[in-house]
């Protein structure tokens, strides 16, 4: 596909980032995306011989798909009932990287979607959040001694990469090529940073994430367990946020 | 040069590639390191501050080697996600305190996971691994043995296993003053063999006791196994898939042997998990009958109208705690519940509940493993404010390991709670029926019965009995006479011994079920040399309709006989 180019202000390396770097870097993350998926498939998958147990009225398949849309559900865990805020800025934040990669390719291709100020200013507002708590997640890494004990090079590295790149999404939103040009390009070479390096980094974990929950949940499902009923932690309201606190020891 | 890594290292190694399965591969790519785990383990909650105790840490433990070993950035670029392989046996030493000590494979973070990383699942594959080089706690070693070699995890041989079944019987008939009350052993062609954690034949042997007495009264057909009668299983705590599939293929097989149509699993939430869940799984065996919780059949008989219960027999606060592998391994969670309000006046639910309770802390074989124990006390904190805020006087539980590791939590917290299992409560409240006397049977009038045995005595006296309610009664004192009395009286019931001069019982037996005009007849073992039933049930005719061991009581041979002839009735 041809981009439409705004000819009159686009320089050639940005012609060149938002078009054809963009197609390499997709198409080489989509390749090492296709060997993952063989290479994860090439393990042999347990099978379950028992007869279902629990709730009649679950099913492995119930189960299954539960466990894949369980993120949609706060109330589900009582780990993100007890944290909303948490949760809150968990989803901001994929939604705001989920926008930005559809953005790298609306900016070239279909320009006219993002022309209205108005549409420009709701973006800007979810980069300018979505970048804050990807700061505000740095450092939590860092300062949290929890945190900083599971924490790696690569955790790191990626969430700082993630931040950097809302950064340069927020002021390349606007997508004024005149005035703007190196916010864009910065976006676009980070982004294609960005697709070549997330099939070797953690942030490829949405790759993993419908086998992990496919798998749990059809275990789950199968034994009655998922989907879990509304009063599964029977808590309360007094007691949704707050913790069990553990009593003294002798 | 590369380090030189241990023998030990290197066969956990070679494993590790054989155990991963698309499960655990996908378990171990998929954490993000985001935390969220953290604050829903236990022992994290009782120990602030100390990461080690962090489920994504514990879980990085074994990682890193994964990592290290399988996945192509950790071996490519090892230190960016920081891969790092097992060189020394001192490190297989530290993961061992991590899987065994630090863990109790609750299942809590997994499903709190937004991942759905399943930490439980790779943490057992963690201890597999480790004991497949001999590195594991001793207690785990010890119990271990004793399940591979004695056929069960507490080392309980055959005659005191016996030995405790006859005890409890005894103790039942004296109690109820009812000599019927029986606990069956390898009675064939049941409806129910009952499976039952060895820990109630050292320690609690009443709980085997109340469970009897509830198959009593629900008029069960129903027997234990001389052999593979352990339900609970070594194998899920110490990861060992051979064990678990030769432990859970032992109870299969003994059900099957006994051509059993169900078996029941006693309260014991891993040996529910372990025979009904994961068992055919380890053992790769499908099975042709039902298995079923204990709680479920009490549930049933009560719905049924099988027993009668009275709840205010039980009238004391109890508060309910979820077994982890029952609620979220099993999905049983509203069965206990149901349950418990049909026979106690005072239920109070724990906070939080179901599959998002917290471990007793002495789950995943923890009670075996003592040089832990003062960390698992510790943990126990969390149990104890949640035992603690129900204000019950007694919490209940479906599972032997959370009977002890309550017991103990509470004594460590003075929590002054007594901790009991739902088959206790029950039998408690059961409301027993008038002992069904001889003489409240009924009379046996229009009712042929052919008794054939060789000892004079024991045909007088069953003839007396059977007259004296009624029942014409002939009588044959060899098997050839037998089948000639049989095909002329064309009686409604056959008792038949099994040792006779002539044809013996199992002969006749066959030679009558193959009779086309006989076929039909309804027969009644009764032999004092049980060891001789295979001459009966080996024979491929249906089985006899009824069986009793000499010496026969009245009560037992009219409710024998009347059960059997009312069987008729029904059909006819
Ligand atoms: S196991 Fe799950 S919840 Fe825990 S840190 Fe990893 S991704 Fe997060
Ligand atoms: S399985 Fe249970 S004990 Fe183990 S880390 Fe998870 S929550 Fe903690």
């Amino acid at each position: 596909m041809d981009a439409l180019y705004h000819l009159d202000t686009t320089s050639p390396l940005l012609q060149f980032a938002e078009d054809k770097l963009q197609i390499i870097a997709l198409s080489f993350m989509a390749l090492v995306y296709i060997f993952k998926v063989k290479w994860i498939l090439s393990f042999k998958a347990g099978k379950e011989r028992q007869a279902p147990t629990g709730n009649p009225r679950t099913t492995a398949q119930k189960g299954a798909v539960y466990s894949l849309f369980n993120i949609f559900m706060p109330w589900s865990m009582p780990s993100t009932r007890q944290h909303p805020f948490f949760y809150l800025q968990f989803g901001i934040f994929h939604v705001a990287v989920g926008t930005s990669i559809a953005m790298s390719i609306i900016i070239p291709y279909f320009p006219q979607l993002i022309a209205n100020e108005a549409v420009i200013f709701a973006l800007q507002v979810l980069f300018g959040l979505g970048c804050v708590i990807g700061l505000g997640r740095f450092i939590r890494r860092t300062v949290s001694p929890y945190i900083r004990a599971i924490s790696t090079p690569d955790d790191y590295f990626s969430v700082a990469l993630l931040t950097v790149w809302l950064a340069f999404a927020f002021m390349a939103a606007p997508n004024n090529r005149a005035e703007t040009e190196f916010w864009l390009l910065g976006y676009f070479f980070l982004t294609a940073f960005f697709l070549f390096y997330v099939p070797f980094s953690k942030i490829s974990h949405y790759i993993f994430y419908p086998f992990t929950r496919w798998y749990l949940g059809k275990t789950l499902g199968r034994r009655g367990v998922y989907p879990l009923p509304l009063n599964a932690g029977n808590e309360p309201l007094s007691r949704l946020f707050a913790n069990t606190k553990p009593l003294e020891g002798k | 040069m590369g380090m030189q890594r241990s023998y030990k290292c290197e066969r956990v190694i070679e494993r590790l590639h054989k155990k991963v399965n698309r499960q655990v591969v996908a378990s171990l790519e998929a954490c993000v390191h985001c935390g969220m785990c953290t604050d829903q383990c236990h022992y994290v909650l009782a120990n602030p501050g100390d990461v080690t105790y962090m489920p994504s840490y514990k879980a990085d433990k074994l990682r890193k080697f994964f990592k290290a070993h399988i996945d192509w950035t950790g071996r490519t670029f090892p230190w960016w996600v920081s891969a790092r392989s097992l060189y020394t046996d001192q490190e297989l030493e530290e993961l061992k305190d991590t899987v065994f000590g630090k863990c109790t494979n609750c299942r809590r973070c997994s499903i709190n996971c937004p991942m759905g990383v399943d930490m439980a699942t790779f943490n057992r594959m963690a201890r597999g691994l480790l004991v497949s080089v001999g590195v594991m706690p001793e207690g785990v070693a010890v119990v271990a043995k004793d399940q591979w070699e004695i056929g069960n995890q507490m080392g309980v041989l055959r005659e005191d296993y016996i030995d405790t079944l006859t005890w409890m019987e005894e103790e039942l008939q004296a109690e109820h003053n009812d000599p019927a009350i029986k606990i069956p052993i390898d009675k064939m062609d049941c409806d129910v063999v009952y499976s039952i954690n060895p820990r109630e034949v050292k320690y609690d042997p009443r709980t085997i006791a109340d469970a009897a007495l509830i198959f009593h009264v629900a008029g069960e057909n129903w027997t234990m196994a001389s052999e593979g009668w352990d339900m609970t299983n070594f194998g899920l705590f110490n990861g060992d898939d051979d064990l678990g599939g030769a432990v859970a293929r032992r109870c299969y097989e003994a059900t099957e042997n006994l051509r059993g149509k169900k078996l029941v699993i006693s309260e014991c939430g891993h040996g529910y998990r372990s025979t009904r869940c994961e068992g055919q799984n380890w053992g790769q065996k499908d099975i042709p009958f039902a298995m079923e919780s204990s709680v479920i059949t009490m549930l049933r008989y009560i719905k049924e109208g099988r027993i009668k219960v009275d709840k205010t027999t039980n009238t004391e606060p109890v508060t309910y705690h979820d077994s982890c592998n029952n609620a979220r391994s099993c999905g049983m969670t509203e069965e206990p519940r149901e349950l418990l309000n049909l026979v106690c006046t005072d239920f109070r639910e724990m906070h939080p509940n179901r599959a998002e309770n917290f471990c007793c802390t002495g789950g995943g074989g923890a009670m075996s493993m003592s040089e832990y124990t003062p960390r698992r006390l510790k943990s126990a904190a969390v149990k104890a404010a949640q035992l603690k805020a129900t204000g019950a006087k007694c919490v209940v539980t479906s599972c032997h390991n959370c009977v002890d590791g309550l017991t103990d939590l509470i004594r460590h917290y003075e929590l002054g709670m007594k901790v009991t299992q739902l088959v206790n409560l029950v039998a408690n409240a059961l409301i027993i029926p008038e002992r069904r006397h001889a003489a409240a049977v009924g009379g046996l009038e229009g009712y042929k019965i052919l008794l054939a045995d060789d000892e004079p005595d024991t045909l007088a006296y069953f003839e007396t009995v059977l007259a004296d309610h009624g029942a014409q009664v002939i009588l044959a004192t060899d098997g050839d006479e037998a089948l000639d009395l049989a095909r002329k009286e064309k009686p409604d019931l056959i008792t038949l011994d099994l040792s006779m001069p002539g044809r013996d019982g199992g002969e006749v037996f066959e030679i009558l079920r193959k009779d086309p005009v006989l076929s039909q007849t309804k027969v009644c073992i009764i032999t004092g040399k049980p060891e001789l039933r295979r001459l009966i049930y080996d024979r491929p005719v249906p089985p006899p309709e009824g069986y009793l061991t000499k010496p026969v009581s009245e009560d037992d041979l009219m409710l024998n006989v009347r059960k059997v002839l009312e069987h008729t009735h029904h059909e006819s």
